[in-house]
């Protein structure tokens, strides 16, 4: 049985060893409980839905328009990070596309000024969307057109700077300190982890390092309609505490939806899981 | 890695290890480690390159999930292949994705090797076909760069049918993220069914990632893989080994 449900977790791309951790938790919360043989199954679920619940919660919430909103007299500074090609530049223009629709002002920053193409593509979403971008040329030093963007928000009453920087493997130690001096320079209110769903085993290390390096506060995971099982939104929860905010959902501007953690249940252990939620809350879990 | 595949290995392998004795010399665990090397290397096929046909163009279309790594893989063949001497042309067929064709563009421009593409056109088949008359037998290779797409994007799916059919590839690589995990193997059967799969290339070998995804590609495709990807440097391409490969899967 409990073989059976972290093979449901593997499955569905929870990291291995965090799989691995909350089969230990749940050893734990089952020992000298006593349950009725024929309801033995149900409990185990119901109990492993119940932890798993327990992380999501205990991770928090972020509400994005309220905490930039709250932010009267200056600028709310939001940075993207993650590694190659998960889907930040993209995700900058959701967000920045649903900020606009809430009547928020916007600037982009490109501070990706590596990756071939990378301005021209972040310079593109600027134009459709009608929004200012502050860029300098490729090879220029990210931390300095971050700060530009901030600079221009601050004298011209922008609301919230998004600064788009480029995809780094969180094992390049050079590159990682380059993030951090970014981080530095611009102080920002909100960094955000952007992960792929479609990632396996990996996404543990990747979102443990960049924790380790700049303490993001929470995640998007992109593209979720790739038939993703969703197991990445745990490891990352399980390993830094953090919640997931948001999920991309496609490639037009508004495939972007906040993070579930019901559809997440439902996903894993099939449409009773919703119900186990309630049922191990009750049940004081 | 796909769980179901790792059952299904470690059923083969369980099969052998009771079946089989170890030969004179080797321990006990040395000889399961050897099977299970086998087994693996079995699955990845054998090491493999290009067979270019002489004396005609040989057509490459690149495929793959997005951000997998298509276009810098794309510009690193480029570069790779000119070097061993073959005078290869590039096409530039993602008419979706902001900045792909100054980004093929850019990478290639270093190696000096030719990009066709059209910016601001929305149809790649039509893209494809003037870019191949563009080369016309100029070239002994035109690898095709394509947009990314997945296996639930059927009007994607089915842009990538009519690509295929404008490019009548002699190979399609699919381009495989090293960080992929169990979707894998759905996603590698749903681009094989809809244009044959010949080849693989693995990127982001870089990370920390082991790059199971390889096996169940190959295992979905029947096709081996045939470069990784091990970095964001135009350089930073290697032929597989699946002996190094499978050492890497199993932390040796
Ligand atoms: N289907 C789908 N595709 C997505 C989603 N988010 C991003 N993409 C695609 O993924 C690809 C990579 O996205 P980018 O935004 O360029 O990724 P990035 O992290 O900025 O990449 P680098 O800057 O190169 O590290 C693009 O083709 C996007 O259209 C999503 O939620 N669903
Ligand atoms: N570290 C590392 N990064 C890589 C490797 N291959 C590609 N990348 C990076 O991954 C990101 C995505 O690569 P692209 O070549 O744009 O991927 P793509 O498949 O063409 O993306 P789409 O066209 O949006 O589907 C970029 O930031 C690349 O620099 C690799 O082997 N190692
Ligand atoms: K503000
Ligand atoms: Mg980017
Ligand atoms: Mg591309």
């Amino acid at each position: 049985m409990l073989d059976e449900l972290e093979i449901s977790l593997l499955e569905s791309d929870v990291a291995a060893e965090v799989a691995d951790s909350i089969k230990e938790d749940l050893k734990g919360r089952l020992v000298g409980t006593s349950v009725d043989k024929h309801v033995i199954g149900e409990h185990v679920r119901e109990s492993l839905i119940g932890i798993i619940s327990d992380l999501f919660d205990g991770a928090g919430a972020v509400d994005l328009l309220e905490r930039i909103r709250a932010k009267k007299d200056d600028p709310y500074i939001i940075v993207f990070v993650g590694i190659n090609g998960t889907g930040k530049t993209t995700s900058v223009a959701k967000i920045a596309h649903m900020l606009r629709d809430s009547k928020l002002s916007v600037v982009l920053a490109a501070a990706d000024t590596f990756r071939a193409g990378a301005i021209e593509q972040l310079r593109e979403h600027a134009k459709r969307l009608n929004l200012k971008i502050v860029a300098q040329n490729y090879g220029s030093d990210p931390a300095a057109v971050a700060r530009d963007a901030v600079l221009y928000a601050r004298s011209h009453g922008v609301d919230c700077v998004l600064v788009d920087t480029a995809g780094r493997m969180q094992t390049s130690k050079n590159l990682m300190e380059q993030i951090e001096k970014i981080i530095r320079v611009v102080q920002p209110d909100l960094k955000i982890f952007v992960g792929d769903s479609l990632a396996g085993n990996d996404t543990v290390n990747q979102a443990g390092e960049f924790h380790e390096h700049i303490k993001f506060d929470c995640s998007i995971l992109t593209k979720n309609d790739a038939d993703a099982r969703g197991g990445a939104a745990l490891s990352i929860v399980k390993t830094t505490s953090t919640p997931v905010i948001y999920v991309g959902t496609g490639q037009e501007y508004g495939d972007i939806r906040p993070f579930s953690k019901e559809t997440f249940i439902e996903t894993v252990f099939g449409s009773e899981g919703v119900q186990g939620t309630e049922a191990a809350k009750s049940g004081g879990a | 890695m796909d769980v179901r595949l790792v059952k299904e290995i470690a059923g083969r392998l369980e099969e052998r290890c009771v079946g089989e004795v170890p030969p004179p010399g080797l321990s006990r665990k040395d000889h399961i480690v050897k099977i299970l090397y086998d087994e693996l290397a079995k699955l990845l096929g054998g090491e493999s390159e290009f067979s270019f046909k002489p004396g005609r163009t040989n057509k490459v279309l690149m495929l793959g999930i997005q951000g997998s790594g298509k276009s810098t893989i794309t510009a690193k063949l480029a570069k790779l292949l000119t070097r061993q001497g073959y005078k290869t042309g590039v096409v530039g067929a993602d008419t979706y994705r902001p900045g792909a064709l100054v980004q093929l563009r850019t990478m290639c421009e270093r190696s000096n090797v030719e990009v066709y593409g059209e910016e601001g056109e929305s149809d790649a088949p039509a893209v494809v076909r003037r870019g191949l008359r563009h080369f016309g037998d100029s070239c002994d290779v035109i690898l095709v760069d394509t947009a990314g797409r997945h296996k639930e994007e059927g009007e994607l799916l089915d842009e990538m049918k009519r690509i295929g059919k404008a490019a009548e590839p002699d190979l399609a690589l699919l381009v495989i993220d090293g960080t992929i995990g169990n979707r894998c193997y759905a996603q590698a059967e749903a681009f094989h069914k809809t244009v044959p799969v010949g080849g693989i290339v693995v990127t982001k070998l870089d990370s920390s990632a082991k790059g199971g995804g390889a096996i169940a590609a190959s295992a979905a495709t029947g096709s081996s893989v045939m470069y990784i990807g091990t970095g964001e440097r135009i350089d930073d391409i290697e032929q597989f080994s699946s002996t190094r490969f499978v050492g890497r899967l199993l932390g040796m």
